[in-house]
């Protein structure tokens, strides 16, 4: 097995004319006549195979008002059960395969995976066929389940870091629904037990095949997961439903907000400004992506500033996640002392400011490629990992060759491509900022 | 079976060149690195908790002899390598993966950061900045989950070489010197204590290069640390923390003299799966709390040491511990349901205890577990991991013991050892908690704790809240003790 792959990577790597590809293991992909996606991937991990279905809505598609977390609370209730398989037989069935089984929620997308032994694969593919298209629970299971979710809210807010993404959103968006987490607002999820009903329309709306994709990487053959998937998923069938999603007015900033934490904790600054949307064909995020490493990793002379040389501050990083829609490019700064917030608030704002004053060097540069680049060969560790990679990719642009594409652009960055991302989004208008303070000590 | 000290058993093994070495050659273009040193916070002097760690810490987080801690990063960055330490009672762990590419530079830089360290004062005002503030804001902060699980294990080992957080304590950490740290390396990062693990796509005779490398370690002798079994508290024994906080945390558990390689660790490892597995639903209390009841998000069993929990879905390798707790997991409940979940965890573990598994039951357990375990060594770094930890225990690889061991375990087994290590009413109760006064109030009132819902209830539901709105907990005054947050693990 593991001879007869490699030979067929020698031949991919071939095919595409001896181009180095980030993503190296070649794969299957699908598209049957309901619209869904299927992409299966070979790996040469043996007997295990990971499995992730990716559902393309998430807390971007929560429009209405007072529904905000809805496709959170959703993804709990597809553990709710169908007819054939009631939570108790599809937990038994899990179990009989020694799988692993999970789900998460993001702004664009829900995923649902498993990780299990291979021979199981028709039993599983079958069974989560099942629950795609014939999800069924009562009013009763949706209300307990609602305050399931509450459990969640509730371990979640001991921690101020998700306080300070509720109140950032909240602050830097009017009408996205990035203005809310994926959660949901705190007053919403307390009256979710009352929205039975639209959580019935949820689903006739987003799970169905045309927002659906499924990845499967592992010890496979792609001929036998493709009978597997039209036997099991050909009958689902198509929807109509299109969300309009509102689009967020231009910047008008800047903004600020503040945050009273009620225990004593360590003070915070987040400065965030309004970004691009994910792209594998334009430069600007993927520049962004440059500048948080070049700007503020462990490597950065603002990281040897603030935590290693003066220790003002015990975390620095920025993060400029990939979104459908233009979201944020933020810094996160966990301060020492609360007297330091403006001066680690302003080496912030410094830095980017250099950013738009003069174009990166190209030695530094060339480094942060490299590091994204081996970070990138190092996350694929596992199966589980290679289909959690493609899911994340998989909601933005629905193929593997996005991750390609978006790669190459790294590589074609210049600092001068860089210097007019700085000067497009690191603009006054743009900019939210976000403190938050402890209460005394007990 | 009584067990042997782990060295005697690493040197049973006929390993005898030292360090010891673990490889897992395999194909894949990374090469992972797993350096354990058999030594830990356990070893940490009356007086200087937090020296283990803060050792290790200025290894992993500071600089060497020749280069700044800053100069290490720079080096470390575009090949996207980063070092982890972990310190844990009896082992102490560096672990990194790097791709093949960079194999020379990066071992280069790793060799010198454990065998050269650069003792820097500037090193030690961070890292123990960032121990304390570890301990006070991202633990007792920020983690009310966590708090009230590393609390549990503090009392349960109260004046044990257990019996503080692996961080050590604030009061410690603010005297440790240079000098002290010095000396715990001097004495402790030593070839005796070092077990060198690789595994992946590292070339011909580079794990007998790395050997000779750390050759130059002193030869140091084997810890001999007197770990004596913890006594059971007699009862119920309840540490309320208060806290200013949303909802109300508990972590429940117990000693038990039970681990890998333990006749009984097979048996419990179902007992367990079955109760609680990890962050999978499908466990008996996640079924009984959060899905009938909605009481919270989740609810889980541990027999073996499983820090992090809520970040990760499996445990970290190299937590090896010849003492081990069985312990529950609530996950924060609505204050005014904490009184009735408590109940309701008991209740379940009594039942367990009572009942134990059905033959349907443990047949079901036994399968999933049979093939789990596969997903546990799903990466080289975790395979590895497990094989440094199975030469400690003195078992075979991690997969083949607890198959082997399970294909020939009966129920009987599995309930029978059950009732031999597990109580439902002598035990370890901590919860994080806002009023913790009026919870204490309300715990030895011992009134009952009636819930309501939000939906109708199926019958069966309501009628076993009746009885677990009652359940009784045996509790006396003195052994309900209420701790301000901020005197923990000061």
């Amino acid at each position: 097995m593991r001879l007869l792959l490699a030979a067929w990577l020698c031949a991919m790597a071939t095919c595409s004319a001896g181009e180095r590809k980030i993503f190296p293991y070649p794969w299957d992909q699908q598209d049957f006549p309901n619209g869904l996606r299927l992409i299966t991937i070979p790996t040469d991990y043996p007997n295990v195979v990971a499995l992730y279905i990716v559902v393309a809505a998430g807390s971007r598609n929560e429009v209405e008002p007072g529904k905000s977390g809805f496709a959170h609370l959703f993804e709990h209730m597809m553990f709710r059960g169908t007819r054939q398989f009631p939570p108790a037989r599809y937990e038994a069935v899990l179990k009989a395969a020694g799988a692993a089984s999970n789900a998460y929620t993001t702004d664009d997308h829900t995923a649902y995976h498993t990780t299990f032994s291979k021979e199981d694969l028709e039993t599983i593919l079958a069974m989560e066929a099942d629950r795609f298209q014939r999800l069924e629970y009562s009013a009763e299971d949706f209300r307990t389940e609602a305050l399931a979710v509450l459990g969640e809210y509730n371990k979640n807010s001991a921690n101020p870091v998700s306080k300070l993404y509720e109140v950032l959103r909240d602050t830097a968006f009017d009408r996205h629904p990035y203005k809310h987490t994926t959660m949901g607002f705190l007053k919403d999820i307390q009256d979710m037990p009352n929205q039975y009903e639209y959580s019935l329309q949820f689903f006739r709306r987003y799970y169905r095949p045309e927002y659906t994709t499924i990845i499967l990487a592992g010890d496979l053959a792609p001929a036998q997961v493709r009978e597997l998937v039209a036997k099991h998923w050909g009958a689902w069938e198509r929807g109509d439903y299109r969300a309009r999603i509102p689009t967020e007015a231009p910047p008008a900033g800047p903004r600020a907000n503040h945050v009273n934490w009620p225990s004593p904790t360590l003070p915070w600054v987040v400065a965030a400004f309004r970004g691009p949307a994910y792209s594998d064909a334009e430069t600007d995020q993927v520049a962004l992506d440059l500048i948080a490493q070049l700007g503020f990793s462990e490597s950065s002379q603002l990281y040897r500033k603030l935590v290693i040389r003066e220790q003002k501050a015990d975390l620095l990083e920025a993060e400029n996640p990939d979104r459908v829609d233009p979201y944020l490019f933020t810094v996160w700064a966990r301060v020492k002392k609360e007297a330091d917030l403006d001066y680690v608030r302003d080496e912030i704002l410094t830095t980017l400011e250099s950013f738009r004053a003069r174009p990166v060097e190209a030695e530094r540069l060339e480094r942060a490629k490299r590091h994204l680049r081996y970070r990138f060969a190092l996350s694929l560790r596992d199966s589980e990992a290679v289909a959690a990679t493609v899911a994340r990719y998989v909601a933005l642009r629905r193929t593997p060759e996005t991750i390609n594409r978006v790669y190459e652009l790294y590589e074609k960055l210049t600092p001068a491509d860089i210097q007019a991302a700085a000067r497009r989004y690191f603009v006054e208008p743009g900019r939210t900022i976000v403190t938050l303070a402890g209460g005394k000590s007990q | 079976m009584r067990m042997l000290p782990p060295m005697l058993l690493l040197l049973a093994t006929g390993l005898e060149a030292l360090p010891r070495l673990v490889t897992l050659p395999g194909s894949s273009p990374l090469v992972s690195f797993r350096l354990v040193f058999l030594t830990g916070a356990a070893s940490d002097p009356a007086g200087k908790e937090g020296l283990a760690a803060l050792t290790a810490a200025m290894l992993a987080q500071g600089g060497t002899r020749r280069l700044s801690y800053q100069e290490i990063l720079e080096a470390l960055f575009p090949m996207a390598v980063s070092i982890s330490a972990q310190v844990d009672k009896e082992m102490t762990s560096f672990a990194a993966t790097t791709h093949r590419d960079n194999l020379e530079e990066f071992y280069r830089i790793f060799r010198a950061m454990l065998l050269e360290p650069g003792w820097r004062p500037e090193d030690l005002t961070r890292l123990r900045d960032d121990a304390v503030n570890f301990l006070r804001v991202s633990l007792r902060g920020n983690n009310d989950e966590e708090l009230a699980k590393e609390v549990l294990y503090n009392e349960i080992y109260a004046g044990h070489p257990y019996g503080h957080h692996n961080l050590g304590k604030v009061s410690a950490l603010e005297k440790l010197t240079l000098e002290d740290l010095r000396d715990f390396y001097a004495r402790r990062f030593t070839q005796a204590n070092l077990v060198i693990g690789l595994a992946g796509g590292y070339p011909e005779g580079f794990p007998e290069r790395v050997r000779r490398d750390f050759a130059r370690l002193p030869a140091g002798r084997s810890e001999s640390l007197k770990l004596p079994e913890p006594s059971r508290p007699g009862g119920l024994r309840v540490t309320l923390i208060e806290k200013e906080t949303r909802s109300v945390a508990f972590s429940i558990g117990f000693p038990i003299p039970v681990r890998r390689g333990h006749p009984d660790y097979p048996a419990l490892l179902v007992a367990q799966s079955y109760f609680g597995q990890h962050r999978m639903s499908g466990g008996r209390l996640y079924e009984r709390m959060r899905q009938l009841r909605g009481l919270n998000y989740g609810d889980y069993a541990y027999i073996e040491y499983f820090p992090r929990g809520m970040f990760q879905f499996e445990p970290d390798p190299n937590l090896g511990r010849r003492r081990q707790i069985f312990q529950i997991w609530i996950r924060p409940v609505e204050p005014d349901k904490a009184h009735f979940s408590l109940r309701l965890a008991l209740y379940e573990l009594d039942r367990l205890v009572r009942l134990g598994l059905t033959q349907e039951e443990f047949e079901r357990t036994r399968l999933f577990l049979t093939k789990y375990v596969n997903l546990l060594t799903r990466t080289k770094s975790a395979e590895l991991g497990y094989a440094m930890d199975s030469l400690y225990y003195g078992i075979p690889d991690y997969n083949s013991y607890v198959k082997g061991a399970l294909a020939r375990l009966t129920r009987e087994q599995v309930n029978e050892a059950i009732r031999k290590h597990l109580r439902a009413a002598d035990l370890y109760i901590v919860a994080v908690a806002k009023d913790c006064g009026e919870l204490r109030r309300r715990l030895l009132a011992g009134e009952p704790s009636p819930i309501s819902y939000n939906a109708p209830r199926p019958p069966e539901v309501l009628e076993e809240d009746k009885i677990v709105e009652r359940f009784k907990l045996d509790l006396k005054p003195e052994n309900v003790r209420v701790v301000p947050v901020g005197q923990i693990f000061e």
